[in-house]
């Protein structure tokens, strides 16, 4: 499979995992890009720019702390303000903020996407074993 | 003293829970007030820099509040603790709990026990002062917020001289937010004991026009 194919793989799970959490109460929306495009589903659209934007500056400031304190590669970023709280993860090529209540257990809804990256991992693994298998037939082919 | 009663509170925090690997406070400003002892110097700089800008687009989500970062070997967390910011960071096998309690419960009282025994605290208990909002709309509203010039003079007088340029608007709900200040300019507000808070800030406080907030200035360190 190729890496095309496994990134729009990736985006295909995640927007689905995404349709059903979007619809549990609390849930304002969410953003999901990669770096040619993104799909955005936010409650209030004029909070649009001002939502990509603390989305984007929490990953960052995600992956620096993350390097300063040694914390190893990131696996969230959890932001929480006086009315808002916000998810932020990177899977693959794909990085994803969901924006919910304060009151919204996000373990929870981490707990359901980390189902996408152990898919993911899966199919990595099931990709390179396919591969390695295909090199082997490859080598036992008789010429 | 101030400092040296925080550092030893983080020393004593990070000697009950070994997994704590670092910790310090720090102001909105990114001065380190205090540090707990460490075993190996790393730069600090760099993430507090970025954390700030992050306090800045927080905005739109009533301000930063917790910032928890989960990393495959640890996790860090900065917290919000009265004005400053507490960031401690601990290992993987670290009780979140405790770190939660630490951050939430354990901090907020040590600071509010020191400032009430501390004679000259980092920051002065002003008095805050009632003002009426009225929303600063327009081109050019920018995000500093515009009060009488009377009010900003007898703030510096009451504070050596100090010059105010930053100021805590509070409503009465308890939504609170920081942003620069100037004196009004026209003259059809000058005499008026209101307060001209930008537009955007006049939402994230969901404030109405007459509304009476609590303002007081932001003290500059060392007044």
């Amino acid at each position: 499979m190729s890496v095309k194919d496994k990134s729009e793989e990736l985006y295909a799970s995640l927007r689905f995992n995404l349709e059903n959490i979007r619809n549990k109460e609390g849930i304002f929306g969410y953003i999901l890009r990669n770096s040619k495009s993104a799909s955005v589903d936010i409650n209030d659209p004029t909070k649009i720019i001002d939502y990509a934007m603390l989305s984007a500056e929490s990953i960052e400031t995600g992956e620096v702390a993350a390097e300063i304190f040694r914390l190893g590669s990131m696996n969230s970023v959890v932001i929480e303000g006086n009315d808002v709280k916000v998810l932020s993860l990177v899977i693959g090529d794909q990085r994803l903020s969901i924006f919910m209540d304060k009151k919204v257990d996000h373990n929870k809804i981490s707990k359901e996407l980390d189902l996408t990256k152990h898919n993911q991992r899966r199919n990595a693994s099931f990709t390179q074993n396919s591969e390695e298998n295909q090199e082997q037939n490859e080598i036992e082919v008789p010429l | 003293m101030y400092a040296n009663a925080l550092k030893t509170a983080l020393t004593e925090v990070r000697n009950i829970c070994p997994d704590i690997t670092r910790s310090f406070i720090f102001t909105k400003e990114g001065t380190i007030i205090a540090e707990a002892a460490q075993d190996a110097e790393i730069s600090t700089e760099k993430t507090i820099y970025s954390f700030q800008s992050l306090i800045e687009k927080a905005d739109t989500i009533g301000g930063l509040n917790t910032f928890l970062v989960n990393g495959n070997k640890g996790v860090a967390q900065i917290s919000r603790v009265n004005n400053m910011y507490l960031a401690l960071s601990a290992s993987k096998k670290a009780d979140m709990t405790y770190i939660q309690s630490v951050a939430k419960i354990i901090f907020p009282t040590v600071m509010k026990l020191l400032e009430n025994i501390v004679s000259t605290p980092l920051k002065s208990a002003f008095s805050s002062q009632d003002l009426m909002a009225e929303n600063l709309t327009g081109l050019f509203s920018g995000e500093t917020a515009q009060i009488n010039n009377e009010i900003l003079k007898e703030w510096s007088k009451n504070l050596n001289n100090a010059h105010i340029d930053e100021i805590e608007i509070e409503t009465s709900n308890g939504k609170i937010a920081t942003c620069k200040v100037k004196a009004i300019s026209e003259r059809e507000f000058k005499e008026k004991s209101l307060i001209r808070i930008p537009e955007k800030i006049y939402r994230t406080l969901g404030v109405e026009k007459g509304e009476l907030v609590k303002v007081k200035p932001i003290v500059p360190e060392g007044k």
